[in-house]
């Protein structure tokens, strides 16, 4: 990025971008299942999937296979457009919310390629000013999914499910907003290339160090709008059921599996870009290992909480929200605030 | 029978003179441990486990009369010590095989055992080898498990009268005499007899050549005598007992069909066997044996119970047998009332007649004795007109118990000549007459028993001509005293010396001959001797009468005489019905003398066969699947149960079609006719079972009334119309009595000419049998207790109809031809 | 505990131990102070220590708790009651099983059946033998009252089958008599305890 070297960004470039941005995200949401139930499982004394292939690798094409091959089933009652319409919303919408996220740095396709050959892949398949905000915004519009799942099936759980999702994600969704606005306040940009540049001065210079509060917010709220563990409610099975999946099964269900990981991914990005440095190069580690190891610890993070915490209640849930992380968000901000008053 | 107090234990118990200590402590339920002992039968002393301690003294409690206040201790530390010293001797070298013993559990040896606490064993022998042996086609002895109780020679010969087994040697080893001075004394006389005895057939062969009775079987308290159909079959715990009725002698004996599933694969309820209360009742091979008969897979089958209410509506004539249950039989009767009907069996209605006639003679509705009666307190019986072994078993162990237990006597008026009778007993005696003086062994009964002053004089006058007073020289032995004179050789002194001295006088006396006794075929005067010793100290007398008196022709009269006897000889009478529920038949039914027009057959041949044996048109359930009641010999009406499921039509299903009536077979129960004495139970509330002193309860008895009636007036008898020449009788062998007794497939008496061994000589192996216009092609078998000429054709098989042949008679000329 | 104790059900008079719950706050202070402590107490990240640790020790040092249970199996406990066998006698190959019915009175669920005949020495010799695996509760008591050790319970307890009669039939319990030298003696319910030979009363043998 030194040599400003300027590229055009063709719609080709971005249209391979967005491409390959669904295809990797697809494929690491199924190879997340895998990751997610060894680590589990070895954090349980388990093995894990081990019996499918070499180490359980193909316990993924297993389950993709049975997923593919299920049933396809719509409950007689349901509202059947809705119901079906669901699942895409929510798969869609984590997509959607990809685009705007830098995933790994760009590069140009070699000349001697015949009809791409030289094709500039730029980091981000939209690199636009809005782009945190756009992220929140597709993000947010993802509460439809599960809200119209659990309300369309016409099952009781799936209600409660869908009641739970309302909750809990527009509440989630003032922490996030909060939490981010001090970083931005700092960067003074939407754009997550922005934040990238911001933080090019090594360990010393993340974001992280500036904002802790912000960070720890950010993640928790991060956590409860991607329906981790221990904020798991809108399908907490021990409750009810499945929540808002209760009725679903086969390709749908997967849709919302993929949505639930592409959003996973996108927060474990989100947060590596905005606080931990991004996709900066690290002494002689290249930018997209770091980014790679970044975006990885997020991820594992997710299921170690899983492994070692338990749930909360939804009172606790919202308790939490509004009561505890709302406030200190805005105090972060205020203080933030201040302090860019003052040195500016 | 003086009622006295005795203490037990110290209870006070009330009691009879003449019991003995173990049945006044029975009675009193109060528990003595016994073994050998058998009610009903003699003490045989050989477990001596029943030893208890009357005032001091040790007696053993089924030998020890009860004496007014006397004190019984049945147990101290002594007698449980001798008891323990007795049970462990028993369970020397007695085999471990439990597992596979067929008493499995219901064993007496066990039990004991148990009871004395036996958890160790102090003596030892070495063991011989005993085989186990097949003794008939139904009896199996297994020595190494007998522990030689003699409970099986005790009935055989007590209660049954075969005597067919007894104890043999055993060549076992000799006890050391170490043993004597060590052991209890009873325990060490008890195992010195147990070594040297075993049970083995009396007959000096390996068969036993009996009845078949298995009453052995009942009364074996270890697994060593089983039935051979039975053995290893099934457990007794698996089975389930159905208290019912023996559908085929009129004894009407108390058994428990015992059912269980099939087999594996196979669920439907099979009878593995049949057993009885044998302290109190004790059945005859039939009952026993021939338990199978029941009709198979019947399923509804709606078109011939169609046909069969088409058939009910026109016919004339329902012919049936006795094989029915007091309930089927008033269904036939209401049948008759309703639509007119002929009632035609030719069991029952002789006997019928014979019943009526005697009822008008006598003044009693019925007769005034049964078979338990007698035993209980006759101590003369007179059998007339009963072939004893084959026609009545009941009467059979009755005629032979009294012999051996109340000390009595008996006669025997038969033409067949009978081996078996004249063993029961030593005051036995039997007359082989020629067939047709039925009358003149009533008259001889008279003569013999008759209170003179009350008989009419007309009669007494005819007795009088058969006596005669001759004059005779005997000569007698007189003992004398004669006085010698001996001179002592040493000293010279002479002395007189009184000395007995027997002497041969001849002497003339008087004698009185009766020609009766001589037209009976025995001589007069040695009959008077023998009769003299018969008589003595008799007190109660009874008289059985058989069927040769109902199919005869001067029934009426017989009847008539029957009456006399009991009206002056102070007799007890029983009037043997001839088949299984013939009593109840005659009590209940109206029957005609002849059958016409469309007739159906229940059991028997006819235009329209309604069948329990799976043949007829109709299918009808066997009497083991039935509920209902059954009129005994002893004038008592028993219920019976289903022992084995019916899915079929039932008779009553047929009646509700054709009347308006109940809904159930035993509904009827409570509508069986009040003027012949029965009363209105329902069957479910009638009783079945016996009490410890064996009073029995099963049901209830016959209300009998009785009013004085004018003596009436007997007939001369013809001597002249003895028949003479080839003669069959109709007779059933031993076991044999219908079509389900044939059908079960242990009884194995082929239908075939039954004849004395010398007959069967002149016979041959096949004979062909003319009676009438009926020719029977038969093969000849040995019976080997038979004596005489007279062959017998039985008539269990409904279908050969030798009823038919024989017609009113039980006797008839026959041609024989060798086959 | 006794019984008269254990059927008191009367729980007003019984003697509970009460936790001791600390107080709970009542101002909002207290509560703010509570939470607060809660939230930034070191003991959440040892959870999560814990957890990591153990993953650890997984992933290097094998200590999983997982048996790769087609593949591999534990052994059962000798006092397991698993699908009954029968025996044969070890010298000559024939049934234990005498037909004695022991087992079938015993069977509390009356799943247990035999059939017995007369076989041609003139023994007593089980023909058909079911047990009713629909029914039984494998209690043991068969096992246990066999006086022949004949009956026994084996290892065999993955009873899924496409039929219940697949275990159902003596011929299925019993030792294949090519497998008769591999039979091992019952060691558990119902078998002859070890100290058997002291509990036996001596008969004389002197013969």
């Amino acid at each position: 990025m030194e040599t400003t070297m300027i590229h055009e960004v063709t719609w080709v470039g971005v249209a391979i971008k967005a491409l390959i941005a669904m295809l990797i995200v697809s494929a690491v949401a199924g190879f997340g299942t895998y990751i997610e139930r060894k680590v589990l499982a070895w954090m349980q004394r388990r093995p894990g999937p081990s019996h499918v292939g070499p180490f359980g690798l193909l316990q993924l094409a297993a389950d993709g296979i049975k997923l593919f091959t299920k049933e396809d089933f719509i409950p007689q009652y349901s509202n059947r457009l809705i119901f079906s319409i669901a699942p895409v919303i929510t798969a869609a919408t984590a997509f959607i919310a990809l685009a705007a996220v830098p995933i790994f740095p760009d590069f140009t396709f070699p000349e001697w390629i015949p009809l791409l050959g030289g094709v500039f892949v730029p980091s981000i398949a939209a690199d636009i000013d809005v782009g945190l905000l756009f992220i929140l915004g597709a993000m947010a519009a993802g509460l439809y999914g599960p809200l119209l799942a659990g309300m369309s099936q016409q099952n009781k759980w799936g209600i409660i499910g869908a009641a739970r999702t309302a909750v809990q994600f527009l509440s989630y969704e003032v922490v996030t907003g909060l939490s981010m606005l001090a970083p931005i306040m700092l960067v003074g940009s939407l754009s997550l290339v922005d934040f990238n540049n911001y933080q090019t001065g090594g360990i010393a210079s993340w974001m992280i160090w500036q904002q802790p509060l912000a960070f720890v917010l950010f993640l928790i709220a991060g956590f409860a709008e991607t329906n981790r563990t221990p904020f798991d409610l809108l399908e907490h099975e021990a409750e009810i059921i499945s929540g808002f999946v209760t009725e679903y099964s086969g390709l749908r269900w997967g849709l919302f599996f993929v949505g639930e990981y592409a959003n996973m991914i996108t927060i474990a990005v989100l947060a590596s870009v905005i606080f931990m440095g991004g996709y900066s190069d690290f002494m002689l580690i290249p930018g997209w290992l770091m980014m790679g190891l970044k975006v990885t610890f997020f991820f594992f993070l997710m299921l170690w909480v899983r492994a070692s915490w338990p749930h909360v209640r939804p009172d606790q849930l919202m308790w939490l929200s509004w009561k505890v992380l709302m406030p200190l968000a805005l105090l972060n901000v205020v203080i933030t605030g201040i302090v860019v008053m003052v040195t500016a | 029978m003086d009622n006295i107090k005795i203490t037990i234990d110290g209870r006070k118990c009330l009691t009879q003179e003449g019991e003995s200590i173990l049945n006044a402590a029975r009675a009193n339920d109060m528990f003595i441990p016994a073994i050998c002992y058998l009610t009903r039968c003699s003490p045989t002393l050989a477990c001596r486990i029943c030893l208890v301690e009357v005032d001091g003294k040790r007696v053993y409690s089924c030998n020890a009369k009860v004496k007014d206040g006397m004190e019984v201790i049945t147990k101290n530390e002594e007698i449980l010590e001798e008891r323990r010293a007795i049970m462990e001797v028993y369970d020397v070298n007695h085999p471990l095989q439990c597992g596979v013993c067929d008493q499995s559990g219901e064993c007496e040896l066990q039990n004991y055992t148990l009871e004395l606490g036996v958890d160790s064993q102090s003596y030892a022998i070495p063991d011989t080898k005993r085989e186990s042996v097949n003794w008939s086609s139904v009896l199996h002895y297994d020595p190494g498990l007998c522990i030689v109780c003699e409970r099986c020679v005790t009935v055989c010969k007590d209660m049954v009268g075969d005597a067919a087994i007894t104890t043999g040697p055993r060549g076992g080893a000799k006890l050391g005499k170490e043993a004597k001075e060590s052991m209890p004394k009873d325990a060490y006389a008890m195992w010195n007899k147990l070594q040297k005895s075993v049970i083995i057939p009396s007959n000096g062969t390996d068969q036993t050549n009996c009845s078949d009775c298995g009453e052995c079987i009942a009364v074996c308290p270890v697994g060593a005598l089983v039935s051979r159909d039975f053995q290893y079959t099934t457990n007794a715990w698996d089975l389930t007992r159905v208290p019912a009725v023996s559908a085929h002698s009129s004894d009407g004996f108390q058994i428990y069909y015992e059912v269980k599933p099939t087999s594996i694969s196979d669920r439907m309820e099979k009878i593995y066997r049949v057993t009885n209360e044998w302290n109190y009742t004790s059945l005859d091979g039939a009952a026993r044996f021939a338990y199978d008969f029941e009709n198979r897979g019947v399923v509804k089958d709606t078109e011939a119970f169609a046909k069969a209410v088409e058939a009910f509506k026109k016919a004339e004539t329902i012919r049936f047998n006795s094989i029915i249950s007091n309930e089927e039989a008033l269904m036939l009767q209401r049948l008759k009332e309703k639509t007119g009907v002929k009632l035609y069996n030719s069991e029952v209605r002789a006997y019928q007649k014979f019943l009526v006639a005697y009822t008008v003679a006598s003044g009693n509705s019925l007769y005034t004795s049964d078979n338990d009666k007698i035993m209980r307190e006759s101590d003369f019986v007179v059998s007339v007109g009963v072939h004893l072994r084959n026609d009545a078993p009941g009467s059979k162990h009755a005629f032979n118990n009294i012999q051996k237990m109340n000390k009595g006597a008996g006669l025997y008026f038969h033409p067949i000549g009978d081996t078996l009778v004249p063993t029961f007993g030593k005051t036995v005696t039997t007359f082989t007459h020629k067939v047709g003086l039925e009358e003149v062994a009533l008259y001889l009964v008279l003569e013999l028993f008759a209170d003179k002053e009350k008989l009419p004089a007309k009669t007494k006058s005819y007795l009088e001509s058969f006596n005669s007073i001759q004059k005779k020289t005997i000569k007698e032995k007189v003992m004398q005293e004669v006085t010698e004179t001996i001179v002592d050789e040493e000293t010279g002194e002479s002395k007189e010396i009184a000395k007995k001295v027997s002497q041969m006088l001849e002497k003339e006396i008087e004698i009185t001959h009766n020609r009766l006794v001589e037209l009976l075929g025995k001589d007069s005067e040695e009959f008077s001797e023998v009769f003299e010793k018969m008589i003595k100290k008799k007190e109660r007398f009874s008289l059985m009468i058989g069927e040769d008196l109902y199919y005869h022709e001067k029934a009426e009269n017989l009847a008539r005489l029957v009456a006399l006897i009991e009206q002056t000889c102070s007799f007890d009478i029983l009037i043997i019905p001839p088949k299984s529920n013939a009593l109840g038949v005659a009590q209940i039914c109206e029957l005609d003398d002849q059958s016409s027009g469309y007739t159906i057959g229940y059991n028997e041949n006819g235009d329209f066969r309604l069948s329990a044996l799976g043949d007829g048109d109709l299918d009808m359930p066997a009497f083991n699947q039935q509920e209902g009641t059954f009129t005994t010999l002893g004038k008592r009406i028993v219920p019976t149960n289903a022992a084995l499921p019916y899915e079929g039509y039932e008779l009553n299903d047929l009646m509700r079609e054709l009347m308006d009536v109940e809904e159930e077979t035993v509904d009827w129960t409570v509508h069986l006719p009040a003027d012949k004495g029965y009363r209105a139970i329902a069957f479910d509330d009638l009783t079945n079972s016996y009490d410890n002193d064996g009073s029995d309860n099963r049901g209830y008895l016959l209300d009998i009334s009785s009013k004085g009636v004018e003596f009436s007036e007997v007939d001369k008898f013809d001597e002249s119309a003895a028949l003479e020449g080839d003669i069959a009788y109709r007779c059933n062998p031993c076991r044999q009595f219908n079509d389900f007794t044939d059908k079960a497939h242990q009884i194995s008496e082929a239908f075939a000419l039954y004849a004395s061994p010398s007959r069967v000589e002149q016979l041959g192996d096949s004979v062909e049998i003319e009676i009438g216009e009926k020719t029977w092609e038969l093969q000849v078998i040995k019976d080997d207790k038979m004596e005489g000429d007279i062959v017998c054709i039985p008539d269990f098989r409904s279908r050969e109809d030798t009823y038919g042949a024989f017609g009113d008679s039980r006797y008839r000329k026959v041609t024989i031809r060798k086959g | 505990m006794s019984l008269e104790q254990f059927k008191n059900r009367n729980i007003g008079e019984q003697n509970y131990k009460m936790l001791d719950i600390e107080h709970r706050p009542e101002k909002s202070w207290d509560r703010f102070k509570q939470a607060f402590g809660r939230s930034i107490k070191i003991e959440l990240f040892i959870g999560l220590a814990v957890t990591f640790g153990i993953m650890i020790r997984t992933l290097f040092r094998g200590e999983t708790h997982t048996i790769r249970y087609p593949f591999e199996k534990i052994p059962i406990s000798r006092r397991y009651r698993a699908i009954h066998e029968m025996k044969r006698l070890l010298e000559s190959g024939n049934y234990r099983c005498i037909g004695c019915g022991l087992c079938e009175k015993i069977c509390i669920s009356k799943c247990i059946a035999m059939d017995t005949r007369y076989d041609e020495n003139q023994r007593k010799e089980v023909s058909e033998y079911t047990i009713n695996f629909g029914r039984c509760i494998f209690c043991g008591y068969c096992a246990e009252v066999c006086p022949e050790l004949a009956i026994v319970h084996g290892d065999r307890y993955e009873t899924a089958s496409e039929q219940r009669a697949s275990f159902a039939l003596f011929e299925d319990m019993l030792t294949p008599i090519d497998k008769l030298k591999s039979q091992k003696e019952y060691p558990g319910f119902g078998a002859v305890s070890p100290n058997a030979d002291d509990n036996i009363k001596k008969t004389p043998l002197a013969y």
